[in-house]
């Protein structure tokens, strides 16, 4: 299996947004990117992980949420409860759907009927809002993005779901596994980990396996 | 030969969360091991380190929380505890082992 991957579109209740799939139709992930600064270092991480997925028959599917990536809606009009829905537009769609994600990309998949989680590294509303208004300029955007005040609030009570949970070693809360390495998502210029994307695209496969046995 | 640094005669919580701080800013300014390990409490950081600019800041401070379980208040923060290596250990300590 070699080649770019396919750029597709989902509709969702606001409109239409643009993704990127990988691989066979069958078994199919969606993966969930961090949300803000750590969606730009994490996203060459995350292409190259679907890449690898596909070399094992799994296909992938890496959506741009309205207000991220290519979306055409404006960054202080996203919200978590349009993202959630776009997320939810597009597993009634295209189910049955294994939910991954990395970082506050697992705030997404709550409630919504995915076949199972797993998530790297999952971070609470709470953690992200402290990491943002760290990140906050002078003139009060982040990293360029302007956050609105509606955004922020849902944030605060956001909350992850149970899933398959893998952290890097240096973290010490619970984790069904742990991982040696730097933590991806914690360099200001993107980087990328081939190795960690192996290890990762094996544990995915081994889970989605016993999720179909 | 590892010269004998102060941090060698500190009780070993307190070792433990400068090498947690040491391995925080080698994740998070993408600088060695080798240069970090060369980090003495007098070691100047903010203002003196390139990499260390205002967004890696925050990037250190949110690792440091998930790495020792800690949170740190915006108004904790300031120029005298981002100073040098050991202002930063210490504060790490404080919070870390109280």
């Amino acid at each position: 299996m070699t080649g770019g991957p396919d750029i597709d579109y989902y509709d969702w209740p606001g409109g239409r947004e643009a993704m990127l799939c990988f691989g066979p139709l069958r078994p199919l992930v969606l993966l969930a990117l961090p949300l803000f600064e750590e969606y730009n270092r994490t996203r060459t991480f995350a292409v190259t992980l679907l890449h690898m997925l596909a070399g094992r028959g799994i296909g992938g599917m890496l959506p741009d949420w309205p207000g991220t990536g290519e979306s055409r809606v404006p960054t202080d009009q996203m919200t978590l409860a349009a993202i959630r829905a776009a997320y939810r537009a597009l597993v009634d769609d295209r189910a049955p759907i294994f939910a991954v994600s990395i970082r506050s990309g697992a705030l997404l998949d709550v409630g919504v009927p995915v076949v199972a989680r797993w998530h790297l590294a999952p971070q609470e509303g709470a953690e992200l809002i402290r990491e943002l208004e760290r990140q906050r300029s002078a003139e009060g955007d982040v990293a360029g993005n302007v956050i609105s005040a509606l955004s922020l609030a849902e944030l605060a009570g956001a909350t992850v779901a149970p899933a398959r949970v893998l952290r890097m070693e240096s973290d010490p809360r619970p984790a069904d596994r742990k991982l040696q390495g730097s933590p991806i998502w914690c360099r200001a210029e993107p980087a990328n980990d081939r190795p960690l994307a192996q290890i990762l695209a094996d544990d995915i496969a081994d889970w989605i396996a016993t999720c179909v046995a | 030969m590892q010269p004998i640094r102060a941090a060698n005669l500190l009780p070993e919580g307190m070792t433990k969360v400068e090498k947690t701080v040491r391995a925080t800013l080698v994740d998070v300014l993408g600088i060695s091991a080798e240069r970090a390990a060369d980090f003495t409490a007098t070691t100047p950081l903010f203002g003196a380190l390139p990499e260390l600019d205002s967004m890696a800041v925050a990037g250190v401070l949110t690792e440091l929380e998930d790495r020792l379980a800690i949170v740190i208040e915006d108004d904790e923060v300031d120029g005298d505890m981002l100073e040098t290596f050991g202002s930063l250990v210490e504060f790490a300590v404080r919070k870390a082992l109280v």
